[in-house]
């Protein structure tokens, strides 16, 4: 990844991380797919991540 | 990134067989145009990236590397044809060799065939944008707006960036499309629970007493609170759950459908006609319908795309990025169709979840209508489910949509005539049964309960689950947008920044406040530069075209430094630097050597008198430079050893080819003269044509040399400065003892006895001719950086210098 490409990414995890709507599992998830120079990043690799399972229940 | 040391180039573009020692640092090749410069530079690309700028890109259609990297006699050999070259890797310290062949340019070798060295040279791979060349470097400049845009967010690979915004965006709508269906879940089985339990709010306390009510009546134990894991049927046997009919439930539900299906012919009617009525739109419209069309069908490509052949034509194109720039470029001018798609699938997602409510009453009618074994009625819902769930995956895609026009026209919901009968035969019938029995219809009313109370938690769990991923993911993307915008304002900021310093330092003697301002807008990059003070106009208004030569250069260099940071190791700059006059010539070496000291540049120009003032200027020496004098088809660049000057004559002389050494040394004096003019501000009479003939060049040169030693001495002189006196002094003695040991005026002068009379020479005379210049040129270098002299500033001299400033002798006197 070229340094710009690689300073957004780090800002954007470090600021998804700051803002709590994304857990821990799926940021990392997200640092995995953004580090992966060989492919390019398609629209269900995001759909994949973003519904791992999280939990929550009826109470 | 890399530097180079070492190019070995065989069968490749003009180039049969050429050997360069760049000995890792900047280089200059000059020669006349034609002669083969840039075939160099495209080798080097070519053994770096495999591609080869000038054979791809606008204007170079049906031009490719397989088919004309080759030598023009190597063609059907392209195995032949093929680039060595040895890098050095400052990043992890090691020198590899990598040889790439035109017939195979994806597969280079290696050597050591390390990861970290194949991870590097596939960085640099992928870095094509190391390569300028001069017909590239307007395109920052002479561009309109969109197309700067579009130029440099490639150079800075910005596309990616684009790409991983743009993927968000659609997972972030495709995750909005799912929580609205789950969100249409939640509210049928909440319906369908709260009509079981004949509550009109969803409340746990209500549903508790209703549930303990019946409970209490079959002598279970009370509930005392509703909690996730909490069975409202529980300690009902197996037995008694599996009867879960109720009458009274399975009327209700009956009913319920019956009211519901009074206002079916409504539903969603006005999100169905806004479909119908963009789909009318779009068949009245067929270049807007085709837009339309390939908007789906690109982006649907643009996802596939895998390596050079596009997956929806199957046409091979030169590289990958060819061809995804190709689809972008598409995609791109398809913004109304986008916004009616955009129309389209939100009222398509309206219709479906009414389909999802409807649906979630035909399930509990078909329960009913399976347990009296009123089988043509659960075939008849089936069927009508099934339609509906088909409907539904269809109203999500245009695709899907574009084929439901005349079912949205006439009425989507497609109930089947018999319906209506059907459903008040089950009704009746049910109504028929007889009551049951208070124990049983209170076991049937828990074990329906319990049922649709599973069935809401589950719905309630997904539609949580989907809140949770649409969140995260519109998270993700404003956090990205926002993250990028802030980054990129900062890029432009700095680039502009590094673009004006670059230019001031190139124009210091006529705009050193010069300023230039990047505005981006949407999509736009506008650039606006300030005119001597008067204002910010676009570069082309004022500036001329060397100025503007000069800018794309310095916005190429602001980018790359960007893009790069301290690893712009390597810039092939092919011919960029034709159009920086004499006057800016240091300058511009001093900002490369300034403001780049740790980046090799590898610089091919056809002003041989330029590459001279590289050297002067330090920014290469005559080892580090090479001179095609000429190129054959049979032979390749013809390279010229001006280094090796006097070892060529002396070589020649060796022959007995005087000749061929009296040849050499009237091009090399030539040359040399003719640059000593400009070094040393000497002044021949003038020439409107600029043609000057040696004769008289030369004696001017030698007159200005001694004038400018007599005034440096007088200046050390004044100054008190015995040691550069004496440097002065024995310089110009040195020169006049030369010129008069051989009378070089009488020589250069005379055209009746001039250089052609050499050739009939014999070899001992022409061996005094030739050492006598040798020593009278040593006057005009540098013992230890070997440069030739020049006077700086250029304008009223005031040092005489060579490159390394070894030599920096003052020429103003002490004022009195």
């Amino acid at each position: 990844m070229a340094t710009l490409q690689r300073q957004i990414a780090e800002k954007f995890l470090a600021k998804l991380a700051q803002s709590r709507e994304v857990d821990a599992e799926k940021i990392d998830q997200l640092r995995k797919l953004l580090a992966d120079q060989k492919r390019r990043v398609k629209a269900e690799d995001f759909l994949k991540i973003f519904s791992l399972p999280t939990g929550g229940d009826l109470k | 990134m890399i530097k180079l040391e070492f190019a070995h180039i065989e069968e490749v573009r003009g180039i049969r067989k050429l050997d360069i020692d760049f000995q890792k640092r900047t280089f200059a090749i000059s020669g006349p145009n034609g002669s083969g410069k840039s075939g160099v530079i495209d080798a080097i690309e070519f053994g770096l990236t495999g591609q080869i700028s000038r054979l791809t890109g606008r204007g170079t259609k049906g031009l490719s590397v397989s088919e004309h990297g080759p030598h023009v006699d190597k063609t059907k050999f392209p195995d032949a044809a093929f680039v060595e070259l040895r890098v050095f890797l400052p990043g992890i310290g090691k020198s590899a060799t990598i040889t790439r062949k035109v017939s195979s340019p994806k597969k280079p070798k290696i050597v050591p065939n390390d990861d970290d060295v194949k991870v590097a040279l596939a960085e640099v791979a992928d870095h094509p944008e190391i390569a300028l060349s001069r017909r590239e470097i307007l395109r920052f400049i002479l561009v309109e707006p969109t197309k700067r845009s579009d130029e440099i967010q490639t150079v800075l690979k910005l596309d990616e960036i684009g790409q991983i915004r743009s993927a968000l965006n659609t997972c972030q709508n495709k995750l909005e499309t799912a929580l609205q269906t789950a969100a249409a879940q939640v509210l049928s089985s909440r319906d369908a629970l709260q009509l079981h339990f004949q509550i009109s709010t969803l409340r746990a306390a209500d549903l508790v007493e209703a549930a303990n009510k019946r409970r209490k009546l079959i002598g279970l134990t009370e509930i005392a609170e509703l909690t996730a894991d909490t069975k409202l049927d529980a300690g009902l046997s197996s037995a008694a759950k599996v009867a879960e009919f109720n009458k009274q439930s399975a009327l209700r539900d009956l009913n319920a459908l019956s009211d519901e299906a009074k206002g079916f012919p409504d539903l969603a009617k006005m999100e169905a006609a806004a479909i119908v009525a963009d789909l009318s739109k779009l068949e009245v419209d067929p270049a807007l319908f085709a837009a339309l069309q390939r908007l789906s069908f690109i982006e649907r490509g643009l996802d596939l795309v895998d390596g050079r052949e596009c997956p929806l034509c199957d046409t091979a194109w030169e590289d990958e990025q060819h061809l995804r720039d190709h689809l972008k470029a598409k995609l791109a001018k398809s913004e109304e169709a986008r916004k009616v798609q955009q129309a389209l699938l939100n009222n398509g997602t309206a219709v479906a979840e009414a389909a999802i409510r409807v649906a979630a009453f035909l399930e509990s009618a078909h329960k009913v209508a399976e347990g009296q074994g009123e089988g043509g009625f659960v075939r008849v819902l089936t069927a009508w489910k099934t339609n509906l769930e088909g409907l539904k995956a269809r109203l999500t895609t245009v695709e899907g949509l574009i084929g439901l026009k005349d079912r949205l026209t006439v009425g989507w919901l497609e109930m089947p005539n018999v319906f209506p009968t059907g459903l008040k035969g089950l009704t009746e019938k049910v109504s028929a049964m007889p009551d049951q029995t208070a124990a049983l219809d209170a076991q049937t009313f828990l074990t329906t309960a319990q049922l649709r109370l599973s069935d809401y938690r589950e719905a309630m769990r997904k539609n949580k689950a989907a809140e949770i991923a649409c969140a995260s993911a519109k998270a993700a993307y404003n956090i990205y947008c926002s993250v990028l915008e802030d980054e990129l304002d900062t890029l432009y900021e700095e680039v502009q920044k590094d673009f004006s310093t670059f230019y001031r330092v190139i124009n210091e003697d006529d705009e050193a406040k010069f300023t230039a301002k990047l505005t981006p807008t949407e999509g736009c990059l506008g650039l606006d530069v300030n005119f001597y003070g008067r204002g910010l106009y676009p570069p082309a208004a004022y500036h001329s075209e060397g100025h503007q030569d000069g800018m794309g250069v310095c916005l190429y260099l602001a980018l790359m430094k960007r893009l790069f940071g301290n690893r712009f190791t390597l810039a092939l700059l092919d011919n960029v630097v034709m159009s920086v006059d004499a006057g800016h010539r240091y300058q511009f070496c001093k900002l490369l050597k300034t403001q780049f000291p740790d980046t090799q540049f590898i610089i091919t120009t056809h002003d041989r008198l330029w590459v001279e003032q590289m050297k002067s200027a330090g920014l290469v020496t005559a080892k580090t430079s090479i001179a095609f004098h000429s190129w054959t088809i049979d032979t390749g660049p013809l390279v010229e050893s001006n280094q090796e000057i006097w070892e060529e004559i002396a070589a020649a002389l060796g022959k007995g080819k005087v000749e061929a050494a009296a040849a050499a040394l009237r091009h090399h004096l030539e040359y040399v003269s003719r640059h000593l003019a400009d070094q040393l501000g000497a002044t021949p009479q003038f020439r409107a044509d600029g043609n000057y003939e040696l004769g008289e060049l030369l004696p001017s040169v030698l007159k200005r040399m001694g004038d400018l030693c007599g005034r440096a001495a007088n200046a050390a002189q004044s100054w008190g400065n015995a040691a550069d006196k004496e440097a002065a002094t024995k310089r110009g003695a040195s020169l006049a003892a030369s010129n008069a040991a051989m009378s070089v005026e009488q020589w250069a002068v005379n055209k009746g006895v001039h250089y052609n009379e050499w050739a009939n020479f014999g070899r001992k005379d022409f061996e005094a001719v030739a050492a006598a210049f040798k020593e009278l040129l040593a006057s005009f270098r540098c013992e230890t950086c070997e440069s030739w002299l020049h006077v700086t500033p250029r304008i009223n001299p005031e040092f005489l210098r060579c490159g390394c400033n070894e030599i920096s002798l003052n020429l103003k006197p002490k004022p009195n």
